[in-house]
């Protein structure tokens, strides 16, 4: 323990003798984005090779799932309290159950129009593992939750209430091969966002 | 250790036509793609300024800035570390993994743990470590490091991956399909995701104010191996600081776009404390940076490790990364890796046209140009440039003294062109020639050329 404090000093004490003048911290902008919040926020997504799909109420988007979703043979796990899956939260007491899923319906609590990514959390996927470890995951988006840009975004998340949140922009994709660009890497292979209202 | 020569190395791969095309064309394309995402936002010379004035302001009050986030992170539950080098920073890994007997773990990309020879010192204490980056994870079936910070295998063509797949996981060693590979690598890691009983990454940001972590990645990986197991392990150079949780969305608009020119990476992670249930370690390590900081190279401490200057760079493109041999390759390892080791790496700040391409496509501005000659003066001062040059250096001196010695020079020089045999001039002593044909010697110099034709009738008017 005493090591571990001591590298502590050292470095901090090291860090302090070092001397270059002055640099003033400079406020950041919100730079505008130009353009539509939303018609970005749909041509971003495609372009990570998520799917969009546009419904005029929540009700209209849970209809969807409800006849485009289907369980037949499939394990099928749902964040979201107004649609059933057939597999329950404590399955993932240990995440590593997760790798049995499926599909995943989650909740997205926020959209970027100049990257077309969703804001997710532990809490609103379930479980981060849930989505990851699924084939298809499905999130919810109420349209008037898309900001234009990166700079809005930040401004209205708090980090510090999830142990755990993450811009999700299209599904988990690979270009490391002669840089050949694949989707369904480790995590999700499909991302579809239904955007409602 | 021996000396590390990029000019030899890289010759080899120059050699290669199929693999120095297919690379030049992949890191060319990247680059191309970062003007075109660049080109579209109006401000983005602005947000490299400001991106470049927050790093500076944040390493000139580093310490203030990292109590605070030590005293974040602790609040949100996070069990901070502190490492002064590699082996305390292996040594800290290892003692978790033992106190939770870890046997299984799977990482994200860290340059970091590379860099401190992390992998190999816990292969030897038992514990299989799995890159689950593909890139990564090519490179270390292949029993070679990354090759470039953002794309770990680029140097490889899909034939070179089909064959090590073949051989490693068993796959068909007829099927090149990138996408096929990619499943190969899916199937593959599953396993190992299953049974993981510890997930590491490196870190992109840290944010001082939240006293969280923020993980750029595009796979998945590193939030997968953060998300099944009961513990979660990251390491963090000093230098990955950031103020504000604001600060945030400057420095996530310029990555992805300059690393790889795409508009974010698919996941941007932020880690604020364990989820219930489990143990976030987070290691801040040192490891010279703050010897660094210190020094008058300390904006190499800016970089935010995009990978922009090796796409863009004419030496980087055709040589790959292998041949600086070095943890961290092209324009910003010349200019990092000398001050790990000046002798080993004196080298590589000699790899470099001049262009000035790579100052120009960083997104914090480090000032990469200005600190490859900076390095080539300090490896003249240490003595530990190459014998040649070290000659040609003391021999330009002298011609360079005076104008009667400049002109005896030109009268030696083209005396030498004709008098001495192709075997001397076109010898190992004349380095030029191996890739240039020496000039057919003129009649005369310039000069007397110049006296014979001109110097009357400038002096007539």
């Amino acid at each position: 323990m005493t090591l571990m404090n001591d590298s502590r000093q050292i470095i901090l004490d090291t860090i302090r003798r070092a001397h270059h003048g002055e640099f003033p911290l400079p406020d950041v902008p919100s730079f505008s984005v130009p353009g539509d919040a939303i018609e970005n926020f749909l041509s971003n997504l495609e372009s990570f090779d998520g799917k969009a799909i546009r419904l005029s109420s929540r009700q209209e988007a849970i209809k969807w799932l409800n006849e485009n979703v289907s369980a037949d043979g499939k394990t099928v796990f749902s964040a979201v309290a107004d649609f059933n899956g057939n597999f329950p939260l404590s399955r993932v007491d240990d995440p590593h159950n997760a790798h049995v899923i499926d599909i995943c319906i989650g909740e997205g609590l926020l959209g970027v129009g100049e990257s077309g990514s969703v804001w997710v959390t532990d809490a609103s996927l379930g479980k981060a593992a849930c989505a990851l470890m699924s084939t298809d995951l499905y999130l919810l988006l109420d349209k008037n939750l898309i900001v234009a840009d990166m700079h809005e975004a930040y401004k209205r998340i708090n980090l510090r209430a999830d142990p755990y949140g993450s811009f999700f922009s299209g599904p988990s994709a690979t270009a490391d091969i002669e840089a050949v660009r694949v989707t369904g890497a480790q995590g999700e292979i499909s991302l579809t966002v239904l955007i409602y209202g | 250790m021996s000396q590390v020569n990029q000019v030899k190395l890289g010759a080899r791969f120059i050699a290669d036509e199929a693999h120095r095309v297919s690379h030049d064309r992949c890191l060319w394309a990247a680059r191309m793609r970062r003007d075109s995402v660049a080109a579209v936002i109006p401000q983005w010379e602005e947000m490299r300024q400001l991106a470049s004035e927050i790093k500076l302001h944040t390493l000139s009050h580093l310490a203030d800035y990292l109590e605070m986030f030590e005293k974040n992170l602790k609040a949100n539950g996070v069990i901070v570390h502190w490492a002064k080098d590699a082996d305390e920073h292996n040594r800290i890994v290892a003692d978790i993994f033992a106190k939770h007997n870890v046997k299984t773990v799977t990482k994200g990309k860290s340059m970091l743990m590379d860099e401190c020879g992390m992998t190999p010192y816990l292969e030897k204490q038992g514990i299989a470590v799995y890159e689950a980056d593909l890139g990564e994870r090519i490179q270390q079936l292949d029993h070679q490091r990354p090759s470039h910070i953002v794309m770990p295998a680029i140097h490889k063509l899909r034939s070179d991956v089909a064959r090590l797949f073949a051989e490693k996981l068993g796959s068909d060693p007829e099927n090149d399909d990138p996408k096929y590979l990619n499943s190969v690598m899916r199937r593959d890691m599953r396993k190992n995701y299953i049974k993981v009983d510890a997930g590491m990454s490196g870190v992109n940001f840290g944010i001082a104010e939240t006293g969280g972590i923020v993980v750029c990645t595009n796979e998945g990986n590193a939030d997968i191996s953060a998300a099944l197991p009961p513990l979660y392990v990251a390491s963090m150079g000093i230098e990955k600081l950031i103020p504000r949780q604001k600060d945030l969305a400057l420095f996530i608009r310029l990555l992805s776009r300059s690393a790889l020119g795409l508009n974010i990476t698919q996941y941007t992670s932020h880690y604020h404390g364990p989820r219930p249930g489990q143990e976030m370690h987070l290691i801040i390590v040192d490891n010279g940076r703050s010897r660094r900081l210190m020094a008058e190279h300390w904006e190499v401490l800016k970089c935010i490790r995009c990978g922009a200057c090796m796409n863009t760079c004419p030496v980087f493109r055709r040589t790959s990364g292998l041949s600086y041999d070095a943890p961290y390759m092209g324009p910003i390892g010349i200019v990092l890796e000398p001050s790990y080791d000046l002798h080993r790496y004196a080298r590589l700040p000699y790899s470099c046209t001049h262009c000035g391409s790579c100052g120009n496509v960083c997104p914090v501005k480090v000032p990469i140009p200005k600190l490859v000659f900076y390095w080539r003066r300090k490896v003249v001062d240490e003595r530990q440039d190459e014998p040649v040059h070290r000659a040609e250096e003391t021999a330009m001196e002298i011609v360079l003294r005076n104008s009667t010695n400049f002109q005896l020079s030109e009268r030696l020089g083209l005396w030498a062109l004709r008098a001495l045999p192709d075997a001397l001039l076109e010898s190992r002593l004349n380095p030029w020639a191996t890739w240039h044909d020496n000039p057919i010697p003129p009649r005369e110099t310039f000069r007397q050329y110049y006296n014979r034709n001109h110097k009357k009738n400038d002096t007539d008017e």
